[in-house]
């Protein structure tokens, strides 16, 4: 937009587009608060049983003595995150590595795609008790679960990925005389990394659930555990603020895994491009200078 | 539908028999394994003693499957009601600008949040019967669904929805004859990742507490260490979800026909025949 | 305007369009700004089309001619000027024309019938007589073996085909043409512009048809608006004098190559 638009006819606009969003966050701010009223109305009124359907104010206040008055939930919420992610690299580097191997090989992608299918139907979660038995109680079998939930996703989506080259393209590596080393490094890997990025994104979220599955099973410690025994002792209120802690999690997983998706296939955003362009750009400056 | 010829018959088995000599090499080489005691056989079981484990759970004492039953009962119900609820608001969205700019922020909430940490609340809620599992399997299979269906929905295709202006549609025709058969792909995938969700939902809530299904079978034989019945078991999981998984693809291929070749050319075929048979009247 | 220049052995007067068939589309200094202005998509447009008369709209893109198209068809609404169909001012969507586009844009889960029916279906439930006229129409632009074929089992020019009998069933005189043939190979291109001329002589409809194509525009049309970019304009409106149907063999000959170098030269050096 030229400077004389933004001056003459931007102006108004971003007036009207402020009020606009205003009034859209007034509306949505109204309706949340109505439902959290509605809510605790009718858990005052006796409508709904306070015992198993918790206050807003309830689940606030239990909200405030997990995180400032007793901190209860620090210690848990570190060993389930530490599972999480030991689990969720553990099952990336198994899923991307497989993936990688298998979609450059043929004949083992032939071999194995029985074994994918049965694997894709089976709800792999299932395995939990199944491995807790084998490797015990304790860390290693809650970590093992991770992995074996979580590395499906960027497994498959590596292999697609390889699988998927633009035969073109690989033409053209070909008729460069690139060798296979080279066809992966610079063709295959840059291709597929939207599409693996997209499979970390899925075992991130499938890791947080095999990590609180996990932890309703061995009932010692973590965010999991924590849940089962508030409501156990139907002390729901802090069981909900256990959930909307998830929650907060979750969406930071998903917003962190989004930042990290830009930064890395630069060359899917606008943004991530004019990045690397511009560093680029200097690095060559600097050189012509040097 | 055509009879298969026997040439058929012959490359299908063909293409086959490398599979099952791979796959009998590999229990072989499995069996010498824990013989030899290569493997610890209370981890890994022999597979005769798993396929022990499955002819006691399927044939001579059929315990299996009233549980099976119940777990693809509790599966499909809440499938189905996810669905119902998933769909209708993905449809409202897509309809009103305003219901879906107040409806989204929930839906997001929804999804960040891992729905499985709901167990024992649901639990709670809805007790130890059928019914917290099909809760629980119709809130975790909501969300892939609804984004589903309503990304389906607001897929704008401008080229088409042109034409259909430039012969004069109507808003409600521009809906019901382009932009729901343009979303049905997607729906059907939404439903088949939705269907292996609720699933899980309906093992894991078992897990949880319960008294019958095969998630209750897999931890109690997983806690007494009888390893070979807990592999039969989630074998039984995987026929489930094969059986569930197929049962979609078939009405994906009945309904998606444009997607699939053979299906178009059978679908094009019967058309034909109806048209001569109609013009011959 | 005559611009022939040089004696045409072609050139037969009496059967020329009509020069006194009445008039079906007029524009008055019809305009088209986008964006409160900031861009102005067409100016000034003012023309006259006659009843059965082939009209081909030529310049690089950016020049207005889709707009015009879609102005007539009532898809978008004029800025400025006075535009009427049949005497009647243009105002929204009307049935008195039928568009065709660069894709296909036909509906992946209907066959050819259904594709074609779409028009009729959007008024009525088709009847006997509207399948009979699609089958039909289908038979008309050569696709008698794939009445229930969908579009995936063709070729882009089949599919084009298929959107052509398509334009036709709406019933529309008027045939509003954007690029139609420009996704697709020489020949393909080529065989079926020829089919077209035959076709809408059949079918005795106004045509006005879009190309980027400086040859295939003169070859196709008794008119040529020849249209500028930034703002879009017509700057001149060129008769081609030779009778329709016309042979391929006319495009070498030194009077179709003389309009044609007449055409380049007022569009200038942007072809």
């Amino acid at each position: 937009m030229s400077l004389q638009q933004g001056t003459v006819q931007g102006m108004p606009s971003v007036v009207a587009g402020m009020s606009l969003r205003r009034r859209r966050i007034l509306i949505h701010a109204t309706i949340f608060i109505a439902l959290l009223v509605l809510w605790e109305t009718g858990s005052r009124m006796g409508w709904l049983d306070p015992l198993f359907y918790p206050r807003p104010s309830a689940i606030l206040t239990s909200f405030w003595v997990l995180f400032f008055g007793s901190g209860h939930i620090w210690y848990h919420l570190y060993v389930t995150l530490g599972l999480v992610l030991m689990g969720w690299i553990g099952g990336s580097l198994l899923g991307v590595g497989l993936g990688a191997l298998v979609g450059f090989n043929p004949l083992v992608r032939r071999f194995l795609k029985p074994y994918v299918i049965v694997l894709e139907a089976t709800p792999r979660i299932a395995v939990a008790p199944l491995l807790i038995a084998a490797l015990g109680f304790g860390a290693t079998s809650k970590i093992a679960i991770i992995v074996l939930v979580c590395f499906f996703a960027p497994f498959i989506n590596t292999l697609s990925g390889v699988v998927n080259v633009d035969p073109s393209r690989m033409e053209l590596f070909r008729s460069m005389r690139a060798t296979k080393m080279q066809v992966l490094r610079k063709l295959v890997l840059p291709d597929a990394i939207p599409v693996i990025m997209a499979g970390e994104r899925l075992a991130m979220t499938a890791a947080l659930s095999g990590a609180l599955v996990a932890e309703f099973i061995q009932r010692d410690k973590g965010i999991g555990s924590l849940i089962l025994t508030y409501t156990r002792n139907l002390n729901m209120a802090s069981a909900f603020a256990c959930i909307f802690t998830l929650t907060i999690i979750g969406f930071l997983i998903f917003k962190g895994m989004e930042l990290a998706d830009h930064r890395i296939a630069y060359w899917k955003n606008e943004a991530g491009m004019k990045r690397i362009g511009d560093r680029r750009r200097r690095a060559m400056s600097e050189q012509g200078r040097g | 539908m055509r009879k298969p010829s026997s040439y058929q018959i012959e490359i299908a088995l063909i293409r086959f028999v490398p599979h099952l000599l791979l796959f009998l090499a590999l229990l072989a080489l499995w069996e010498i394994a824990v013989l030899t005691g290569f493997i610890t056989s209370i981890i890994i079981p022999r597979p005769s003693a798993i396929i022990g484990a499955i002819v006691e759970l399927y044939v001579t004492k059929g315990t299996i499957y009233s549980h099976f039953f119940i777990t693809l009962t509790e599966a499909v119900v809440g499938f189905a009601i996810g669905a119902i609820v998933a769909v209708t608001l993905a449809v409202w969205s897509s309809l009103s600008e305003g219901f879906k700019r107040y409806v989204s922020p929930y839906a997001i909430v929804l999804n960040v949040t891992p729905g499985i940490a709901l167990t024992p609340i649901i639990i709670a809620w809805f007790g130890y019967g059928m019914g917290s599992k099909i809760a629980l399997a119709a809130v975790i299979c909501f969300f892939p669904i609804f984004v589903n269906t309503l990304t389906g929905l607001l897929h704008r295709d401008e080229d088409r929805e042109e034409l259909f202006r430039s012969v004069g549609a109507t808003k409600y025709q521009i809906f019901l004859k382009l932009r729901v058969p343009a979303a049905l792909p997607l729906l059907f995938a939404g439903f088949k990742i939705g269907l292996t969700t609720a699933l899980i939902g309906a093992v894991v809530a078992e897990f949880a507490q319960a008294t019958s299904g095969v998630g209750v079978l897999m931890s109690r034989f997983s806690f007494q260490l009888n390893m070979a019945a807990s592999l039969a078991t989630l074998l039984s999981m995987t026929v489930i979800g094969l059986l569930l998984f197929y049962a979609m693809e078939i009405l994906d291929d009945r309904i998606v026909f444009w997607r699939r070749d053979t299906r178009m050319a059978t679908v094009s075929r019967a058309r034909a025949r109806a048209w001569l048979a109609k013009s011959g009247e | 305007m005559n611009t022939l220049r040089a004696s045409g052995a072609d050139v037969n007067p009496d059967r020329m369009p009509d020069r006194q068939a009445p008039v079906v589309i007029k524009g008055q200094g019809v305009g088209k700004t986008f964006g409160n202005g900031a861009v102005v998509a067409l100016e000034g447009a003012s023309f006259e089309i006659r009843q059965g008369s082939f009209v081909s709209l030529v310049g690089p893109s950016g020049c207005g001619k889709s707009t015009l198209l879609r102005l007539i068809a009532g898809l978008i609404d004029r800025t400025s000027g006075n535009l009427t169909v049949h005497d009647k001012p243009v105002a929204g969507p009307h049935t008195d024309v039928g568009m065709m586009f660069q894709r296909a844009t036909l509906l992946d889960w209907r066959t050819s019938m259904e594709n074609v029916l779409l028009p009729t279906e959007v008024v009525r439930t088709p009847t006997k007589a509207d399948k009979d006229r699609a089958a039909e129409l289908l038979r008309l632009v050569g696709l008698k073996d794939f009445l229930f074929a969908f579009p995936s089992q063709l070729s882009g020019g089949m599919q084009q085909r298929v959107a052509l009998a398509r334009l036709l069933q709406t019933g529309a005189d008027i045939l509003l043409l954007d690029e139609p043939f420009g996704a697709l190979d020489e020949f393909t291109r080529e065989r079926l512009n020829i089919e077209l001329m035959r076709i809408v002589a059949e079918v005795r409809a106004t045509t006005l048809f879009v190309t980027h194509n400086i040859a295939e525009a003169i070859f196709l049309a008794d008119q040529v608006f020849v249209m500028t970019p930034r703002p879009g304009r017509i700057v001149e409106i060129v008769d081609v004098p030779f009778e329709r149907p016309r042979p391929l063999s006319i495009q070498t000959s030194p009077e179709f190559n003389a309009l044609v170098a007449k055409v380049r030269d007022i569009l200038g050096d942007d072809h």
